[in-house]
């Protein structure tokens, strides 16, 4: 299929736009493949900003851009208006040093992010710094969003953020970026302390509900779709009251959704749902739940009317 | 929403992108590995002398670009290319 001069135009529009570009599977908060993560983990690193393009979100432009780049994978790195490489590319040069020349840039200047760390966090942190013999308190966040607070040796790119008196808090470029507006609590519970961490800049995940959890939602009619994702053949054997079953039009339906609609998805024993339910969030459902063993844990805990199989 | 790929037994689809590539690139020497729709391939040829990285892989993907095309194209991803001069 050849370009047409319309498409062309545009994503010369974009390339020309902004210093760097890059054109990925998701967002750089939330890749979708493994190769645009990789790539956003190295540039995340590098520079404070850059530009994004979600290629599934524009299937024209994921298209376009292939015979634009005369490349045909994902993600596409651009800079000064000229294609870089792909992710093979990317991490070759990064692995070389090569890259911050091969996309113009200076060394990064990042931001520091903004870290809440209420009062009993940083006494806790403030303790264990007594005995932590020259080295600093890091964190970590990984571009999965795991989380690493640890103490450490200090980097020269690191940026450093004064989280409370005399209490400072060292971060890699990227955590930095994906760190901004945490709160860091310390709570104690019946099997001892622990640090928790409320990220505003986390991607939505699957929330697990358990059957109670779900008689409650359905009884205070709680609006939402029950998603029964099991096959026809299953339905015959037994089924919730109100569950719909996952076909194309179903399907269909949801995308054409507001993406902050109640999806709960379901099975036998919520495994199957599982899978379902993270497809829907990496559509951007930001409330989609889980039924905690499935139709069978529903039968048990619920509604002893519906059939085991 | 299932990913479909062609189950054609990896080494048949292997021996296909070395095929491909030896037609654009008669001298060169192809590893390629992988299955389930995901390859690596490192190709050696004298093509890619005086080439940059870019313009050497395009010479590999321009070569393959028939097994990659549309959603259910048999190969879903090279995970790793490399090229090299003998």
């Amino acid at each position: 299929m050849a370009l047409s001069e319309a498409l062309r135009a545009h994503l010369r529009s974009i390339v020309d736009a902004h210093h760097v570009v890059l054109f990925m599977k998701g967002t750089r908060l939330s890749p979708q493949c493994g190769f645009s993560a990789t790539v956003v983990g190295i540039l995340d690193a590098m520079l404070p900003a850059y530009h994004t393009v979600d290629v599934l979100a524009d299937p024209a432009v994921r298209d376009g851009l292939k015979d634009f780049s005369e490349w045909p994978t994902f993600p596409q790195l651009y800079a000064r208006g000229a294609f870089v490489g792909g992710a093979d590319i990317v991490k070759e040069l990064h692995a070389r040093g090569e890259l911050q020349a091969a996309l113009g840039v200076a060394e990064a200047t990042v931001k520091a992010p903004a870290l809440h760390v209420t009062a009993k966090a940083a006494a806790v942190f403030r303790e264990a710094a007594a005995d932590a013999d020259g080295l600093v308190l890091r964190l970590e966040v990984s571009s999965g969003f795991r989380y690493d607070l640890s103490f450490g040796d200090a980097t020269p790119l690191d940026v450093v953020v004064t989280v409370a008196d005399g209490l400072r808090m060292y971060l890699d470029p990227g955590s930095a970026y994906r760190a901004d507006g945490t709160t860091i609590d310390y709570v104690v519970g019946a099997q001892g302390g622990g640090f928790t961490l409320s990220n505003p800049n986390e991607p939505a995940k699957v929330k697990q509900l358990s059957p109670l959890q779900l008689e409650a939602m359905l009884k205070e009619g709680k609006p939402l779709t029950l998603v029964d994702v099991r096959t026809t053949t299953e339905r015959d054997l037994a089924v919730i009251e109100g569950s719909r079953l996952l076909d194309a039009a179903l399907e269909h339906e949801l995308l054409a959704m507001d993406r902050g609609a109640a999806l709960v998805f379901q099975c036998h024993h919520g495994v199957r749902s599982l899978a379902a339910a993270e497809h829907f969030v990496g559509h951007g459902f930001r409330e989609v739940y889980n039924l905690q063993g499935g139709i069978d844990g529903w039968s048990v805990t619920v509604d002893p009317d519906v059939p085991r199989y | 929403m299932s990913h479909h790929h062609h189950d054609a037994p990896a080494g048949d689809m292997c021996a296909a992108l070395r095929a491909s590539i030896l037609t654009a690139l008669p001298d060169a020497q192809v590893e390629a590995t992988g299955g389930g729709g995901h390859y690596t391939l490192v190709v050696t040829s004298t093509a890619f002398a005086g080439k940059g990285m870019v313009d050497s892989q395009r010479l590999v993907y321009g070569a393959i670009a028939h097994l990659m095309k549309g959603d259910n194209a048999p190969v879903h991803a090279i995970d790793s290319l490399r090229t090299r001069t003998p």
